[in-house]
């Protein structure tokens, strides 16, 4: 397990910009995001549609290139990897859930969640190990030798999550997890989201527009326009106290609808 | 408003990248086949091939079985697009046109772009007729310029077949429009066919069974030429059955256990080349069978023809030692001496003294089998002389020469008659002699009389004293000929063939049967080559096919790997060792077969096919495996686009 040094800067975004398109109908989605994620923080981004939020965790997760300004994981600049490093840079350091969880039809749970540390040097032993520590996590041990077709929505955005957390990656980057997920699936999901972040020290951020999702962050972003509008920390307070004031801000934001608590 | 037409008409337009390898199939096989009826309705050619060349049953039998072989590929090929297309023809459903409506609708859009496809194969087809045509003449040893003109006929014929593959791919897609359910076309790519584990004692006996068929099959064909129809029959049952369990259950059966024994840890390669494999089994057993077995099937008839045509010169010599054969006819041997001087021709001419008598060759294995037969016996120093490679056998021993001999069954078994006896009656004595042993050519043309001994001359001689004046005794006198020079034998032979053949006995000439056999097997091998290039187009096609739609439908999985940080060259791996499990696996399987079929088949040649057939499989490899490389390059495009 990673050394746990909270506090330390695990994501720095500076002066982000991205523009869409080409010269003269060019889209500014992004201008000037400044971000910095510490170690075990668990953060969520949020924002009316059309504010940026997915294009940030894009371009915060390698998997789009920023415009301007510059985006240092683990003190490494992104933009200057090459192709290749880049691919072993996400390989190694980053772990990645999607809305609609991209598990491979053809593989088992097993085999999904064991995908990403295929290539790495690790003995089957301890593979093994880690599986078994993380599916008890997931509680998804039991579906060890299903394939995704025979699995409900939640248990395949657990298993996602397995994927993203075999390799323990210095940070998890989530696009709206919860968004194919019925409430009760969502916040099972969610808990298991908590836990790991909380026991394993997992630093995760997260693209969300369910302020229910975002309550269990430890501090949510809010976007409007391409630019940072506001920021809140749960600290101490309660869950409930906490989505309250997401709410909040939500409703000064305007945009999307929300589900009641 | 649309009517159906137009939106037919605009979905082509649309549709056309996709669509294209479908129509260029569609306008190769036709175009093919309208160069092959061309060819077999243009009197040019056959006006200069011999006569006894049988021109135009070979060309009507390899019509059948390429019109046989376009269905084929048509409903494969139509298949795999209709399953792409599920989605499509779902979504016309689900806005809530009927049934009868996206039928009428497919089928407009294959009937138009089968009329384009018309089209396009018959102006292509005249147009590189002419090129087949040269490669045909070039085939049989034929030289000139033919004008190959426009065959209405075979325009016609290329019609029909066209409207056969109408025909066959409207009931095909009328199958899918009202056969399967909304949910089915929907599904159609997700659904895997089986990913529950197999049986484990009936797949393990199923598995075996399928080995067992092939090598039974395998068994068979060593002695196929005892009731060759029944085996035959047999062994192409037991092969095909084999084949198509090998593919189902054998290979999915080490597929599972090797999977199993991984315990999920199956790593990158293995998840893109294995898993999607067992994923769609049953869909890949069947055109894993069907390429095998057309595989298997080609390669067999191109190499036996190659072998064929490969081997005409050494055939025909063990047949005819000697270019030209008089027998007791001195004047006109020394008239065609005469001649051939005259035309400044070199020639070497030798005379061999022979006796001919009656005898018995006994069979020690069957005591009972006894008949009496003209024996013709050959001095070897003589025959030494005209420079025929032999061995003078001891004075008392023979050794017999028969070019028919694996006509008569299989040769190891022959061989254990020998060494027999030869049984001469002389004047109610008996005299024996040892018959050493057989060789598998004549020592003098096939045209002479008798079965033919060699002996030494001294042999002869004491036989020949001892035989004089029982009946049937009577004494040759051959005369050979040899021409060196190619072009001299020709006219040589024109020459003979015009004075010296005659309706009473049997004349033969080494360079008229040369040419004869020549122009023969130079048809077989070009309807063979010619069929064998559809055949190897069409597997090659069907399997490109099916992985570019294998290659669509893992899109998605292309993006999440890359997302996942695996690059381009990782993710090629898998999917070359896919590709190499896809290609090789059928190739290599039916090139086992046709291994077996052809040693089955080499009674019918007496020449070493190895070398021949060696250059048939490295050609139809070559050719084959550059439909792999296209298929890995399709989808290095398709990952590398994933991420954009």
């Amino acid at each position: 397990m990673n050394q746990l040094n909270v506090g330390e800067t695990v994501l720095q975004a500076r002066n982000v910009h991205k523009t869409f398109g080409t010269k003269g109908n060019t889209q500014h989605v992004l201008k000037g995001i400044d971000l910095r994620v510490t170690r075990s923080e668990f953060v969520g981004i949020m924002g009316p549609s059309g504010s940026g939020k997915t294009t940030l965790l894009n371009v915060l997760a390698t998997i789009d290139y920023k415009t301007d300004g510059t985006v240092l994981i683990d003190d490494e600049d992104i933009s200057k990897l090459s192709n290749t490093a880049l691919s072993a840079f996400r390989r190694n350091k980053l772990g990645f859930i999607f809305q609609d969880y991209n598990l491979l039809d053809t593989l088992t749970v097993k085999e999904n969640i064991l995908l990403p540390i295929s290539l790495s040097k690790m003995s089957r032993r301890k593979a093994e190990s880690e599986f078994t520590s993380i599916a008890d996590v997931l509680d998804i041990k039991a579906l060890s030798h299903k394939y995704p077709h025979e699995l409900s929505g939640g248990q395949k955005q657990r298993t996602a999550a397995g994927r993203a957390l075999i390799h323990q990656p210095s940070i998890v980057f989530a696009d709206e997890p919860t968004g194919a997920l019925d409430s009760k699936s969502a916040s099972s999901l969610l808990d298991v989201m908590e836990k790991v972040n909380q026991q394993r020290g997992v630093t995760v951020v997260m693209v969300t527009h369910d302020p229910v999702a975002s309550s269990y962050c430890s501090r949510v972003v809010f976007l409007r326009d391409g630019k940072i509008y506001s920021e809140l920390y749960r600290g101490d307070k309660t869950r409930h106290a906490f989505f309250n004031e997401i709410m909040d801000v939500q409703a000064v934001l305007g945009g999307d609808h929300v589900d009641s608590f | 408003m649309l009517t159906v037409f137009e939106l037919a008409l605009r979905s082509m337009r649309q549709n056309v990248k996709h669509y294209y390898l479908y129509f260029f199939a569609l306008i190769f096989s036709m175009s093919l086949y309208f160069v092959f009826t061309s060819l077999q309705h243009d009197q040019a050619v056959q006006n200069m091939t011999h006569p006894s060349v049988d021109f135009f049953a070979g060309f009507q039998i390899g019509g059948v079985i390429l019109i046989v072989i376009v269905g084929i590929f048509t409903i494969s090929a139509n298949g795999i697009f209709l399953r792409r297309r599920s989605r499509e023809i779902g979504l016309y459903q689900l806005i809530g046109l009927s049934k009868g409506w996206v039928a009428r609708y497919l089928m407009i859009e294959n009937i138009l772009l089968g009329l384009g496809a018309l089209l396009a194969a018959i102006i292509c087809g005249a147009l590189i007729s002419r090129l087949f045509v040269l490669f045909l003449l070039n085939l049989l040893g034929l030289e000139g310029i033919v004008d190959i003109s426009f065959s209405v006929p075979a325009a016609f014929k290329t019609l029909m077949v066209y409207l056969l593959i109408i025909v066959i791919t409207s009931i095909q897609m009328m199958l899918k429009v009202y056969r399967s359910t909304l949910l089915n076309l929907f599904q159609a790519d997700k659904r895997p066919d089986l990913t529950k584990p197999p049986k484990a004692v009936a797949s393990a006996i199923f598995a075996l069974l399928g080995l067992v068929l092939i090598g039974y099959g395998y068994e068979l064909s060593g002695h196929i030429n005892k009731q060759l129809f029944l085996n035959a029959l047999l062994m192409l049952g037991s092969i095909v059955a084999g084949t198509y369990l090998l593919f189902r259950v054998t290979i999915r059966w080490c597929f599972y256990r090797f999977r199993k024994r991984k315990d999920g840890h199956l790593g990158l390669t293995n998840s893109l080349s294995m898993a999607p494999l067992m994923h769609h089994t049953k869909a890949n057993a069947n055109s894993l069978t069907l390429i095998t077995l057309l595989s298997a099937m080609t390669i067999t008839m191109i190499s036996m023809a190659y072998s064929f045509y490969y081997s005409v010169e050494q055939e025909t010599r063990r047949d005819l030692p000697y270019d030209f054969m008089f027998e007791n006819e001195p004047q006109e041997a020394l008239s065609f001496k005469k001649e051939l001087e005259k035309e400044g021709i070199d020639v070497k001419h030798h005379v061999v003294e022979a006796v001919l008598t009656m005898g018995i060759i006994l069979d020690p294995n069957d005591e009972s089998r006894k008949f009496e037969e003209s024996l013709l016996w050959l001095p070897a120093e003589q025959l030494k002389q005209t420079g025929a490679d032999l061995n003078i056998p001891p004075d008392g021993e023979a050794i017999l020469y028969n070019a028919g001999a694996s006509l008569a069954g299989d040769l190891d078994e022959q061989s254990k008659r020998y060494p027999t006896e030869i049984e001469l009656e002389q004047h109610g004595q008996t005299v024996m002699y040892t018959l050493r042993t057989l060789m598998e050519r004549n020592i003098m043309n096939l045209n002479a009389p008798g079965t033919q001994l060699l002996v030494s001359e001294a042999t002869m001689d004491k036989i020949a004293e001892q035989m004089a004046g029982t009946p049937d005794y009577k004494k040759i006198r051959f005369e050979t000929y040899q021409v060196p020079d190619k072009e001299e034998l020709a006219i040589a032979s024109s020459l003979y063939n015009a004075k010296y053949v005659s309706d009473e006995r049997l004349t033969y000439d080494f360079y008229t049967q040369y040419k004869v056999v020549l122009q023969t097997t130079g048809l077989l091998i070009f309807i063979a080559a010619f069929l064998g290039l559809v055949f190897l187009i069409s597997t090659g096609s069907i399997l490109y096919f099916k992985q570019m739609t294998e290659a669509e439908q893992e899109k998605q999985s292309f993006k999440t790997l890359r997302q996942l940080g695996f690059d381009v060259d990782m993710i090629m791996k898998g999917i070359i060792r896919k590709q190499a499990i896809v290609f090789l696996l059928p190739l290599s399987i039916g090139m086992l077969h046709s291994i077996f079929a052809i040693e089955a088949a080499s009674f019918m040649i007496r020449s070493d096919t190895t070398f021949p057939a060696s250059i048939a499989m490295a050609i139809y490899t070559v050719i084959y495996l550059v439909f792999a490389l296209f298929t890995i390059g399709y989808y290095r495009n398709i990952v590398k686009k994933a991420m954009s």
